[in-house]
């Protein structure tokens, strides 16, 4: 294998590697044995039909939800039943969730300041700097002391970035970050998140936003019924699915 | 038009004032226990253990379902003898007071309808507030008390003020027991006197001017809790342009 020149660690282990990961609820088997590794600085979407395991799986990558079998590795935290691993892991691993999932009962900025004021022993002077520059970095600076229910639903998930930001993790996971946007705010929230793409954090975004996986992703992965069926760069992942069953899919999303 | 001297009235007023302090001391002291035991147990009923779940079911129907002041009774009459059978040789003879019992008995009976309250209130939030504080990595128990408990006393709110207002109302039952109330001191002074009236009504007023202040109180913190929660006014077009 050739070295890639901006490779900064040789033989660098994957942030994100999964192993043959299970999870059931009852009978139903929401995956069924997914492998997946994400290299340090990759963007990866992940798009399917609804039911087919892909926000379970980018769950069960922070363990909110918590896998039956297989293994998960997170920047060479192995994820086990040990609750200082999983505190471990969420410290490096952000997360932004389709309905934003504030605190309602805090603003903007003291939603961004809780945990790192609890986790990394900042002052609230140090928090609330970090708070601000994070919120600037979304363009919200000026909203920062406004509760949440007086800003719109892109303004909120924006919050919820510079909330997830303020961790300074090193992995960053979306989970259908626009679904429950309307149409008019989809577009200065990808914004963000394209501009976040930049930077070098590693990413994994559950989305159907298949012109924002086109100009992020540098794979895309196709799930369905709890499987991986399929995966590859952006261009060829649309130009040529392989499969059937993607070839269906992107007729279905695409129409 | 009565024979009572100005003295007298004085003196018994007085006396009310005194039982009146001593009501407000059991009501706060038996809210304050209610509270913290509900809000724990309301908390605790939420684990998906069965032996919890059938345990807060015992608590519940008993607490919910037998008279206060049986409670009350059971507490102040049994209460020593139960003290002694647990601690046994060792504890010197505990003797409870009326306002003892009292404050454990309307403590424990209100615990169970608080504790209601709260679970419902914490069954009722979205799951996402869970979710958001746990992939934040903040621990279990500064969850409970910055992000999930002030959301819940917001939910909870009008029920708590209605257990409030109840409980104020049970607390003459502890006279029974003996303790030396707002409204024994009353009884007392109706039947010296002869003048039910004037007694029994200034004691009444004593409960509504406690009633409304409450009311006043809850108020101010509801305005306080609801922080936050209002939508944004709707904007006009003009100004959503600008």
């Amino acid at each position: 294998m050739i070295p890639r020149p901006h490779a900064a660690e040789p033989a660098a282990e994957p942030a994100i590697l999964l192993a043959q990961v299970v999870k059931r609820y009852g009978a139903h088997r929401a995956l069924a044995g997914v492998d997946l590794q994400v290299r340090r600085g990759e963007k990866v979407v992940i798009c399917g039909p609804s039911g087919s395991g892909k926000s379970t799986l980018i769950r069960c990558i922070n363990a909110l939800e918590r896998h039956d079998a297989g293994r998960i590795v997170v920047n060479g935290i192995a994820l086990t039943n040990d609750e200082g691993t999983v505190q471990d892991i969420r410290q490096e691993v952000g997360m932004v969730f389709q309905h934003f999932n504030l605190f309602p009962h805090l603003t903007a900025l003291e939603n961004c300041m809780l945990a790192p004021r609890l986790n990394r022993g900042l002052s609230k002077a140090q928090a609330e700097k970090l708070a601000m520059a994070h919120l600037e970095r979304v363009h919200l600076a000026d909203q920062a002391r406004k509760y949440p229910a007086r800003l719109s639903g892109g303004q909120q998930q924006r919050v919820a970035i510079a909330r997830a930001l303020c961790m300074e993790p090193r992995i960053l996971l979306f989970d259908e970050p626009t679904s429950a946007l309307d149409p008019e705010m989809v577009k200065e929230v990808l914004g963000v998140i394209e501009e976040l793409a930049a930077s070098g954090v590693t990413m994994i975004c559950v989305t159907h936003e298949m012109g924002f996986a086109r100009r992020v992703a540098d794979r895309c992965v196709f799930m369905d019924r709890g499987e991986i069926v399929e995966e590859g760069d952006a261009a060829r992942f649309f130009e040529a699915p392989e499969s059937e069953r993607l070839r269906h899919f992107l007729a279905q999303i695409l129409r | 038009m009565t024979n009572l001297s100005l003295a007298d009235l004085a003196g018994y007023l007085r006396q009310l004032g005194e039982g009146a302090l001593i009501t407000l001391e059991l009501f706060f002291a038996s809210f304050a226990l209610a509270f913290v035991l509900g809000v724990l147990i309301g908390v605790a009923t939420l684990s998906r253990s069965r032996l919890v779940r059938a345990a807060w079911r015992v608590y519940a129907s008993i607490f919910m379902g037998v008279p206060s002041l049986l409670v009350i009774f059971l507490i102040f009459y049994g209460g020593s003898a139960m003290l002694a059978a647990v601690l046994g040789e060792f504890g010197a003879r505990i003797d409870i007071s009326p306002f003892g019992a009292g404050v454990a008995a309307l403590g424990i009976v209100y615990s169970a309808y608080v504790a209601e309250l709260v679970r419902g209130a914490i069954e009722n939030l979205p799951k996402g507030q869970f979710e958001g504080a746990r992939a934040l990595a903040i621990p279990p128990f500064i969850m409970w008390g910055r992000v999930i408990l002030p959301q819940v006393m917001r939910l909870a709110l009008p029920g708590l003020v209605n257990v409030w207002s109840f409980m104020l109302k049970e607390t003459p039952l502890v006279s029974l027991a003996g303790l030396q109330d707002l409204v024994a001191a009353a009884k007392i002074a109706a039947g010296a006197t002869k003048e039910p009236f004037i007694f029994f009504v200034a004691t009444a007023l004593v409960f509504i001017a406690f009633s409304a202040a409450s009311l006043w109180l809850a108020n101010r913190l509801e305005e306080r809790l609801d922080r936050g929660q209002r939508r944004a006014p709707v904007r006009s077009p003009a100004q959503a342009e600008a």
